[in-house]
């Protein structure tokens, strides 16, 4: 996967309308977070990469990927920085590449179903390109 | 009182138990819910990108309908009220004037009037009120013990939906406690189910919602109650992949709020449609009466 790097920081920014500086590392998101314990890059730490500048690190981590949008972290956040929005902002950037992380073929007949339709939609709109 | 419904897709599916149980409560209640016509998909999920104006188009198109008919709009899914408040509160901000004009321009339906979103919880505290419901109550559910679940949907991002308290919410316990049931506080009220991580990470979204059910158990709680389709699939269905993976795991009963309002205000047995619990409830309603 290629992606222009130099501009990568800025175009998350754009995107998530967040400012990637703003943290201060405090860690609030992360205590918060339902998911944190099957994540690689936690969100403190994703938003430090990027700091670092290390963006391809991200997109590649599997943490943007686990977000079930659930609001705590921002909510948390005592400088107004959305992990949320980042990791929907990193994730567009990888899914524009046609980089689908959810393919509906793989769904089991018996899940289609049952699981309310709102559970795919969203998890269409979140996962895939 | 009569006022414009947005009931949303999945409460025409695998939740009518939430949808059927809250219009026969309102009658008895004393008010009305007229279903606008021509309703669509809200997005079920508020998108955050900049760039992403597609996926606001659905719920613009429907808050210019719903502008048309009245100044406010109910909604009962935990989804639908977040998606339609946080774009109707976008639509509204000064700094977003040019996104909102453009969307506005492409939908092609006029917004007549200033509309507010609410949920049906905030009409049976805002325009009802706990006592005149206490008043309605024919079968008080005294002796239940009851943990409400809000979810994230209902309280995030509180600075918008300002539904109730962020994060510790009372709207559902005051009206179990209205309708004579014991409101049971437990940690997890507004932890998230693992919500839409069901479809592509289902062991996720299990290992979070038996958080909340063990969690509510060990405030020995009879059932919970929730108004998220998509949170009651979780926390319901999951059960059984709970119960696979620890034969120790004592389930617990999830019902739509709806649910044990209707059985309190005196709905027929077949009105609750309790047969589409996957955790059968009424053993532990016998408590209150006979359900069976």
């Amino acid at each position: 996967m290629e992606y222009p790097d130099k501009t990568l920081i800025r175009q998350i920014e754009t995107l998530s309308g967040q400012g990637i500086s703003d943290c201060y590392q405090c860690g609030r998101c992360t205590s918060g977070c339902p998911v944190v314990d099957e994540m690689d890059l936690n969100p403190r730490q994703t938003i430090l990469l990027l700091q670092l500048g290390k963006a391809e690190e991200v997109l590649g981590s599997n943490g943007i990927w686990l977000c079930a949008s659930c609001m705590v972290c921002g909510t948390r956040c005592p400088c107004e920085v959305d992990y949320a929005r980042i990791a929907e902002a990193c994730r567009a950037i990888v899914l524009r590449a046609k980089n689908s992380k959810v393919d509906p073929d793989s769904i089991k007949d018996e899940n289609i179903e049952e699981i309310p339709q709102q559970a795919f939609v969203a998890s269409f709109r979140k996962f895939a390109g | 009182m009569r006022y414009t419904y947005y009931p949303g897709c999945t409460l025409y599916t695998t939740a009518r138990s939430l949808n059927d149980c809250a219009l026969k409560v309102a009658e008895r209640i004393g008010f009305e819910l007229a279903e606008m016509p021509a309703w669509t998909c809200c997005g079920a999920i508020y998108n955050t990108n900049s760039d992403d104006l597609a996926a606001s188009v659905g719920p613009v198109r429907n808050l210019a309908r719903a502008s048309q008919l009245g100044d406010k709009l109910v909604t009962l899914c935990a989804a639908c009220y977040n998606v339609l408040k946080r774009t109707n509160t976008a639509l509204n901000d000064p700094e977003k004037q040019d996104v909102a004009k453009r969307l506005l321009d492409y939908v092609e339906e006029p917004f007549e009037r200033p509309i507010e979103v609410i949920h049906y919880l905030e009409v049976l505290r805002d325009d009802i009120g706990w006592d005149q419901i206490r008043g309605k109550v024919t079968r008080p559910l005294s002796g239940l013990k009851v943990a409400s679940y809000y979810g994230c949907l209902m309280v995030r991002p509180p600075k918008v939906l300002q539904f109730d308290n962020p994060t510790n919410p009372m709207c559902l316990d005051d009206l179990m406690a209205a309708i004579g049931a014991e409101p049971v506080q437990f940690d997890f009220k507004t932890k998230c189910c693992g919500g839409y991580l069901v479809v592509s990470q289902h062991d996720v979204a299990v290992k979070c919602s038996r958080r909340i059910i063990d969690n509510a158990a060990d405030y020995n709680a009879d059932v919970l109650v929730t108004t998220c389709p998509l949170c009651h699939y979780n926390l319901d269905a999951l059960q059984r992949d709970m119960k696979a993976e620890d034969p120790d795991f004592q389930p617990i009963p999830v019902l739509y709020f709806t649910q044990l309002l209707g059985l309190a205000t005196g709905l027929r047995k077949r009105e609750l449609a309790l047969d589409y619990n996957k955790i059968d409830p009424r053993p532990v309603l016998k408590k209150v009466g006979n359900v069976s």
